[in-house]
């Protein structure tokens, strides 16, 4: 057995106390510490990547599995596996921790020795998240991220910082438990009882599907989130430092994706085709939702986390497009919307970390002529939005357009949601006009340094568009390792 | 003779033998804690040897039974009690201080006693070894009115509560002519139900509940841990309760009887411990929520663990009579047995660092928390980890044991009961996490640091190492819990 998986979550968690004694002594070597350790950790997603990719495991199979008994009085295992579902999320998470370490040198001067340390911990648990092949093991880790993320937005975040933690916590949390509880009835359900998805996979009678089936759904819509249970997500991601907005966006949202593939699609596929139109209308409400709310926003951050909210609605409707009939082009473009949102919005969040700082403020309706005062931040808010809205040559056309054909094939009448990436093209256009192409203003902007972002700092921003640009060409990176999967969730559903 | 024998023995003379530091003025206040804290050591490892390896049959006649149930439940008193003792040292207690050892050895003696009890005398005389030198301690702080009124707030109740255990004990003698359990049990399981059988079983649930701090019998418990002295407090919270569950476990569970008052099937044993459950954990939880001293929602919530626990007496009452839910049945109990061990040692903890918040800031209201983190580093921490394994949350020890006791009822008629455990349990989080958020968000009134005691941090360093050695490796510790009820009731 290989120890490859292990490592990827053993490593950032056994770096965190090494990061923090070191950043206690040294502040650079600390900080250079976390930044190598996320480096190797990078170059072992990469590799486990490459495993996925050269032989795709076969529908319902996963690479580089491990598994050890652990808590024998209830059978439950020790199991990792990947495949690919997990494989571009562990490599995303894994990216997103290098960029943003490399981001917050800039911007975060305060408790760096607790900062970097626990960003080690949020990767380690989030790759936890990703490998578990085991429904408490997920369960451990998911709740393992909360602790981190809230410390993240309660130390460093905003001036309402508190409010958003608490907020967050107490959503997050009250989802989960409500799904440990879907995971408990699974268990006692199955013929067999066990926590293993391998094991469970198409085996749970239908009957005991429906509940949990909805138990999870709450506890992955909060993550995700859908309306009626995003109200935890414009608080969260505008209060935390935008570096943390960038992981919150990139990696804590996709649990809530990842969850919806592997579980709730995974293990009640029957269920979930059944209820299908009810999952992909929740998912039509939550896009229109947030793009439409995003529309109005005033605050430039507040507008990209609402874009989120709208970008995430489209994994859910690939998702049970799929489940609905079968065509397996509905979770690949799930897949690569993850991927896809991960780095557009990831380098949406970074630049209003920078315009909040060089500008003073992050009003749309106070900042005016960008392209003027900052060129080299209008042009990287420019390609950003374009990526956002998803307009060739970024690779999130592709993702739109799968999920979307996967759904207009199941139902006719869900092409409405066509609308949805017209509104957002609309709010950002919208928002460039204001921003970037309007005159500057005369009297000079206050508490900002009115400095162009640094040539260094944007050629950190450029490096998140090289994997949207990159996929356009070479789809089959995500979308050959993913067939699989998604044949295997086609198949369990019965279409 | 076996160890259990020569514990009992040996911490009857240590507590017969501590008033004598009386008579010393010069070794009255650390000497009686250096003696009692090596008897307590030497009974652990006694007490530790023989749960391990154990020398079966009955011991004292068959009054006592050392078995790995009793074992588990002497052992963690034993530990509370220890701790105990230890960190009453930071405290002057004046000319009276062997008289305070000398209570808490024969509470600790009256709790190893009730561990292995195994007849209904024996559990009275036990419990009242157990309980009147509590109630003497509660009110240790003789100038304190808060303190005079827990003491005679919980002796009142208390009182009660024995007087009602014994009138249900005569009441079962009448009805089998017996006391010994075993007998007992037997004795009724062929009897056909009468009015006596379903009242001496409600006068024990009520007697045990009090001090299982059941609801509606937990009035006492937020006025008795705030007002007598906080480690005693710890005492009561972590060790004399645990006694209260042992007893319930010896005496509630093996008796067959289900249905209780009628035949109607509303009123059986599992409906009512499944009330009271439910009922439990939710006022506790709902209570704490309000509270704005630290030992009252330490209290409250330790009334709402209570309920938790009690969800493995429902499905273990049930389990008996239904052999389709066995393996749930030694789910629930296991996962019972498991949450009061873990509570011990959470609540305790939790307990101690906030008694070390009182002694070093004297505040005792949740304000005097705030910013804590930086003034009290490794008490902010200790007082988190124990709030978030009190929640629940993995991979912590609490999140196991609440695992397995809802694992246990999902499937089956007391569904109900996991989804509300669950609800409760995030809802739960609510309170801990506003504590957490003071410590660690909030800015504190000064900057200045405050001196924590080494022993201090040697305690809390050993009680996080438990909670997330069990909470990582879980399987040991249940595998050993799960061992302890074969010879309970006949499966």
């Amino acid at each position: 057995m290989s120890v490859l998986l292990s490592l990827l979550i053993v490593l950032p968690l056994l770096g965190t106390p090494l990061v923090f004694l070191a950043a206690r002594w040294n502040k650079r070597v600390g900080i250079n510490l976390a930044l190598s350790l996320a480096g190797v950790i990078f170059l072992l997603a990469i590799f486990s990547y490459w495993v996925v990719f050269a032989s795709p495991p076969a529908p319902g199979q996963y690479s580089l599995v491990e598994k050890y008994p652990w808590v024998s009085f209830i059978g439950l295992n020790y199991l990792l596996g990947l495949d690919g579902l997990s494989a571009p999320l562990v490599l995303i998470s894994s990216l997103l921790t290098i960029f943003v370490m490399i981001g917050s040198k800039r911007m975060m001067h305060h408790m760096e020795p607790e900062y970097y340390a626990l960003l080690l911990f949020f990767e380690g648990s989030i790759m936890g998240v990703f490998l578990s092949l085991n429904l408490i093991l997920f369960y451990i880790f998911w709740e393992l991220v909360l602790i981190p993320m809230f410390f993240f937005i309660g130390f460093w975040g905003g001036p309402r910082k508190k409010y958003a933690a608490m907020k967050f916590i107490l959503f997050t949390y009250a989802g989960s438990t409500v799904m440990l509880l879907g995971f408990l009835a699974v268990y006692l359900g199955a013929p067999s009882p066990s926590f293993d998805i391998p094991d469970l996979a198409g085996k749970i009678p239908l009957a005991v599907q429906y509940l949990p089936l909805l138990a999870t759904f709450i506890g992955f819509g909060v993550k995700l989130p859908v309306v009626p249970f995003h109200t935890w997500l414009p608080d969260a991601h505008v209060e935390a430092p935008a570096p943390i907005s960038v992981l919150l966006a990139g990696v804590l949202l996709k649990m809530g994706g990842y969850g919806f593939l592997r579980i709730s699609l995974g293990l009640f596929p029957q269920a979930s085709s059944q209820y299908a139109w009810a999952f992909l209308i929740v998912a039509a409400v939550t896009m229109f939702y947030g793009s439409i709310v995003a529309l109005v926003a005033k605050d430039l951050k507040r507008m990209i986390a609402l874009t989120s909210i709208n970008h995430m609605g489209f994994v859910l409707f690939g998702a049970f497009a799929t489940a609905a009939t079968g065509n397996i082009l509905g979770v690949q473009g799930a897949i690569l919307q993850m991927f896809t949102h991960a780095f557009a919005v990831g380098a949406l969040f970074m630049l209003s970390g920078y315009i909040h700082e060089q500008a003073g403020t992050r009003e749309i309706p106070l900042l005016h002529g960008l392209k003027i005062t900052m060129p080299r931040t209008a042009l990287l808010l420019v390609l950003a939005s374009a990526a956002a809205m998803a307009v060739p040559p970024f690779a999130s056309f592709l993702a739109e357009f799968f999920t979307l054909a996967a759904g207009i094939s199941a139902f006719p009448l869900t092409g409405v949601v066509v609308l949805v990436p017209v509104i957002t093209s609309g709010y950002f256009l919208w928002m460039i006009k204001r921003v970037v192409l309007s005159p500057p203003s005369s009297e000079p902007s206050a508490g900002g340094t009115g400095h162009d972002i640094p040539k260094l700092d944007a050629a950190t921003i450029a490096l998140y568009f090289v994997p949207l640009l990159l996929l356009l060409v070479f789809s089959s990176l995500i979308l050959g390792p993913s067939a699989p999967v998604a044949q295997f969730l086609a198949h369990l559903g019965g279409r | 003779m076996d160890y259990v024998s020569l514990t009992v023995i040996l911490m009857s003379v240590s507590s017969l033998l501590l008033p004598i530091f009386l008579f010393d003025p010069k070794r009255r206040e650390r000497e009686p804690a250096y003696f009692l804290g090596v008897v307590l050591a030497a009974s652990l490892l006694m007490i530790g040897i023989n749960t391990i390896y154990p020398a079966p049959g009955t011991i004292f006649g068959s009054l006592l039974a050392s078995d790995r149930l009793g074992g588990i439940f002497a052992l963690t008193t034993l530990f509370v009690t220890l701790i105990v003792v230890i960190v009453s040292t930071y405290t002057k207690r004046g000319p009276n201080t062997p008289a305070y050892y000398s209570l808490l050895s024969f509470t600790a003696l009256g709790m190893v006693l009730l561990s292995y009890s195994q007849d209904l005398l024996i559990i009275f005389v036990a419990w009242e070894l157990m309980s009147l030198p509590t109630y003497v301690l509660a009110g240790f702080n003789k100038r304190s009115m808060e303190s005079n009124e827990a003491s005679v707030k919980y002796a009142v109740i208390g009182a009660m509560s024995s007087a009602i255990i014994l009138y249900a004990i005569s009441l079962t003698y009448g009805l089998t002519g017996t006391t010994q359990i075993s007998a007992v049990v037997q004795a009724l399981s062929t009897q056909p139900l009468t009015l006596a059988t379903s009242v001496a079983v409600l006068l024990f649930v009520t007697g045990f509940g009090f001090k299982m701090s059941i609801v509606p019998f937990h009035m006492w418990i937020p006025d008795a841990y705030e007002g007598a002295p906080i480690i005693v407090s710890t005492l009561l919270a972590a060790a004399t309760k645990k006694a209260g569950f042992v007893s319930a476990i010896r005496v509630l569970l093996a008796i067959s009887t289900f249905y209780v008052l009628t035949q109607n099937p509303i009123f059986t044993l599992p409906n009512v411990f499944a009330g009271l459950a439910l009922v439990t954990m939710t006022l506790g939880n709902l209570a704490a929520l309000t509270q704005k001293s630290m030992t009252r929602l330490l209290a409250y919530s330790s009334i709402a663990q209570a309920g938790y626990i009690l969800i493995g007496f429902v499905i273990y009452s049930y389990g008996i009579q239904n052999s389709a839910f066995l393996r749930e049945a030694s789910l629930g109990i296991t996962g019972a047995l498991f949450h009061i061990v873990n509570h011990a040692i959470m609540k305790g903890v939790a307990f101690l660092a906030a008694g070390l918040v009182l002694l070093q800031l004297h505040r005792g209201d949740v304000q005097a928390y705030d910013g804590l983190s930086r003034r009290m580093p490794f008490t902010a921490i200790t007082l988190s980890v124990a709030f978030l394994a009190l929640a629940g949350v993995p991979p912590l020890s609490g999140f196991w044991s609440k695992l397995l006791l809802f694992l246990s009822v999902i499937n089956g008629p007391f569904a109900w009961l996991a989804v509300a455990g669950v609800l409760n349990s995030a809802f739960s989080l609510g309170y801990y996490a506003w504590i957490i958020k003071r410590m660690y968000l909030d800015e504190p009134e000064t900057a200045e640091k405050v001196n924590e005691p080494y022993t201090y941090l040697v305690i809390f360093a050993v009680s996080i190492g438990l909670i997330i050695g069990f909470g990582v490796f879980p399987d040991g510790i249940i595998n050993f819990l799960s061992g302890a009820f074969t010879n309970i009731a006949p499966h």
